[in-house]
């Protein structure tokens, strides 16, 4: 009896103990996430609070008086749990300007006018109004603050397109023939393309200025691909020939007996069958180009890439760090949306190439 | 249908290996020639150059009198059935048959007429629409079949088609191949390891070993008459029995004599040694044809060392030296471990072997 209880103990303890490992590495990797997205909703003044509130307000409540210069406009302040003074001016543009910019809260200049005007009709001290938040603000004017948002997604996109298509045709076909062929120094050049790898893009880029100013692709995101393909095209090969080594060759032979050319044994019958390995391999590459910044700040100027956009948001005076947020989960958002789709197909993977 | 002509191909890998040396053989019109050896004898080498998937170092392929020698394979009017069966797992079974009459861009209705024709005479009528991953792997095996017989091909070759299988189906697999086969009407090469395989289902049985022939006939004249040591070795089980013997000639006849028996030559095998001068011999004896006998008539005394039951047969195991000795004998009278048995050769079965070269003599 006594045993059985001793047992009962000793595995509620182990359990508490692995659940409460579980739950911290859960958190440990999903508060960081958790805080971004919340920063990248907050307002300005929020956002520059401590301690940082955990979830953005839904509205802002205002508190207007008469001041010195005209009207002093007194924000609720849900940390200190009081009106806490933020300007004290009769100009209403400016007083529009702070509520958006800083409080990230819809307004117009009438609505303050008439907030004014039933201040001065009401005979009191004070009134108390509240106004909603324009959540969306800080990615609305990520964009439009930010030099070059836009083109700069689009080019990061074209980026990660061009990396794709090109490691994966080089870095696949060399996968193929690491898999199906037998030649001389195979095994020196299987680590040789990783040896790529271990130099680190900083390194490698400062040179790269000169090379691809020299081929007129400085600046240019056909020149941030190539120098990206570098290293991805080392795990496509890794990847690919694994892939294709675990597609038995005899099922091309047969579709050689059966009437195929050599390419067409390999677009019907191995291709279809390597894809979720393809699939898998393109996202890694995806992911390496799309966030990758060290290189592209050095390799462009004009022209830069989303990551470089954001990172310049975090770093300089063009914006803080609610924007940075925002600007980073617009980054993450295509990678997310690009790994969701290809999904199926990297789930086929842990399964192993069903054949 | 068609004839195979395989006229001196030699296949190299590097410079040192030679998968297949100066390789000759004609398999005849709808015949089932089986390649038979052990593993890495060149077989599977030499069925692969026939289809095209290796390329020929010397020599010539012919099908029908036509050099195939440097065709790819489609262009061979071949097919084939691969060990592992090859079939396309990303296609339904109708798919995988049909794979090459759509290549060869016939009518739909055509193309629909002789996926059920095959699929019926493999028994996969059912089958069609399934995925090869929901399959049995004796059913996996009738797909690969039919997709060989749907393009109705010259010749029809197969890899080791039933070596994935257990042992119960593949019995009656190659039963049933060898019923495809005669309503066919296809040349077929069929390569296996397996000899009681190659017994079972060959027209004709090559034999190869390090990359040679080293005999091509029936399978009665492989296993009655087999032309060396290493194939009556290899072909039969239990295998041939082996006595390294001296030949004696005493005033009334020949004897070949060891140190366990001495067996006095009936005249005709006498005049089967007549051209043969040196003193020593390998005599084989098939299993069979030791036969227990009465006490007064054996030319060897010895004790069961074990007794394997079979039910049509048991197999008696006894010591002769170093050797172990396996005699096949009727299920009656049982026979007992340890009990001494009494034994005589059927002298009509005997082989003789030249030790030095391996050869046999007397045929």
């Amino acid at each position: 009896m006594n045993r059985k209880v001793n047992k009962k103990i000793i595995k509620a303890a182990k359990d508490t103990v692995f659940y409460l490992f579980l739950t911290t590495l859960i958190a440990g990797m999903l508060l960081p996430v958790y805080f971004i997205v919340s920063l990248s909703f907050l307002s300005t003044r929020e956002a520059y609070r401590y301690p940082l509130p955990l979830v953005p307000a839904l509205k802002t409540d205002f508190e207007l008086t008469y001041g010195e210069n005209g009207y002093i406009l007194s924000v609720w302040d849900r940390t200190d749990k009081e009106y806490q003074t933020v300007l004290d001016t009769n100009e209403v543009e400016k007083m529009e300007v702070y509520i958006k910019a800083r409080l990230g809260t819809k307004i117009t200049q009438e609505e303050i006018r008439a907030e004014i005007a039933r201040l001065e009709n009401s005979g009191q001290e004070s009134i108390f109004f509240t106004k909603p938040r324009s959540l969306l603000y800080n990615y609305d004017t990520f964009f439009k603050v930010t030099r070059d948002a836009v083109p700069a997604l689009i080019r990061s996109i074209e980026i990660a397109a061009l990396t794709i298509l090109i490691s994966l045709s080089i870095g696949g076909l060399a996968g193929y023939a690491f898999a199906r062929y037998i030649f001389k120094g195979k095994d020196a050049l299987r680590f040789s393309v990783l040896f790529v790898r271990m130099f680190p893009g900083v390194a490698i880029a400062l040179p790269m200025v000169f090379i691809l100013a020299k081929a007129n692709l400085y600046d240019e995101p056909l020149g941030l691909s190539l120098i990206y393909s570098v290293g991805a095209i080392g795990l496509t090969i890794w990847i690919t020939a694994s892939i294709f080594m675990g597609i038995p060759k005899s099922l091309e032979e047969a579709a050689q007996v059966f009437g195929g050319s050599k390419l067409q044994a390999f677009m019907r019958v191995t291709l279809p069958l390597a894809l979720p390995g393809l699939a898998a391999s393109a996202m890694y590459t995806f992911l390496g180009a799309w966030n990758e910044t060290v290189a592209a700040i050095i390799l462009t100027q004009f022209k830069p890439t989303f990551s470089v956009v954001v990172y310049q948001t975090l770093l300089g005076a063009q914006g803080n760090v609610n924007l940075a947020a925002a600007g980073g989960i617009a980054m993450a958002l295509p990678a997310l949306i690009f790994t969701f789709f290809l999904r199926r197909y990297i789930n086929q993977m842990w399964g192993g190439v069903t054949v | 249908m068609a004839t195979l002509e395989i006229i001196n191909v030699t296949k190299r890998f590097g410079r040192k290996v030679i998968a297949a040396d100066n390789v000759s053989l004609e398999v005849h019109d709808k015949e089932f020639l089986v390649l038979l050896g052990p593993s890495g004898c060149g077989k599977t080498t030499t069925l692969r150059m026939v289809a095209g998937l290796e390329e020929v170092t010397d020599g010539n392929i012919l099908i029908d009198g036509v050099d195939v020698t440097d065709l790819p394979p489609r262009k061979r009017n071949i097919s084939m059935v691969f060990q592992n069966y090859a079939i396309w797992p990303h296609m339904t079974v109708y798919e995988n048959i049909s794979y090459a009459l759509k290549l060869k861009r016939m009518e739909k209705s055509e193309i629909d007429r002789i996926v059920h024709e095959v699929a019926d005479m493999t028994k996969i009528g059912e089958l069609l629409e399934r995925i090869p991953a929901q399959l049995s792997g004796g059913q996996q095996q009738r797909v690969a079949v039919a997709r060989a017989i749907a393009v109705s091909p010259k010749v029809f070759l197969m890899d080791e088609p039933l070596s994935n299988l257990d042992a119960k189906l593949r019995v009656s697999m190659r039963t049933e191949l060898k019923a495809i086969h005669d309503s066919a009407k296809a040349t077929t090469v069929f390569v296996t390891h397996d000899q009681s395989e190659a017994m079972s289902i060959a027209d004709r049985i090559v034999i190869m070993r390090h990359g040679k022939i080293t005999q091509t006939g029936t399978p009665e004249e492989v296993y009655d008459k087999g032309a060396n040591l290493f194939v009556a070795d290899f072909i039969g089980t239990p295998p041939t029995n082996f006595f390294d013997v001296e030949l004696q000639r005493n005033g009334k006849g020949l004897h070949l004599v060891n140190s366990y028996f001495d067996l006095r030559l009936l005249p005709e095998n006498e005049a089967r040694l007549k051209g043969y001068n040196k003193d020593q011999l390998t005599l084989g004896v098939r299993p069979e044809n030791i036969i227990l006998v009465k006490k007064s008539k054996s030319i060897l005394d010895t004790t069961a060392l074990v007794v394997e039951p079979q039910g049509s047969h048991q197999v008696i195991a006894f010591r002769l030296g170093e050797k172990i000795i396996k005699i096949v004998a009727p299920a009656l009278p049982k026979m007992e471990m340890g009990e001494t048995i009494h034994l005589d050769f059927q002298q009509e079965s005997l082989r003789f072997f030249d030790p030095e070269s391996t050869l046999a003599i007397g045929d």
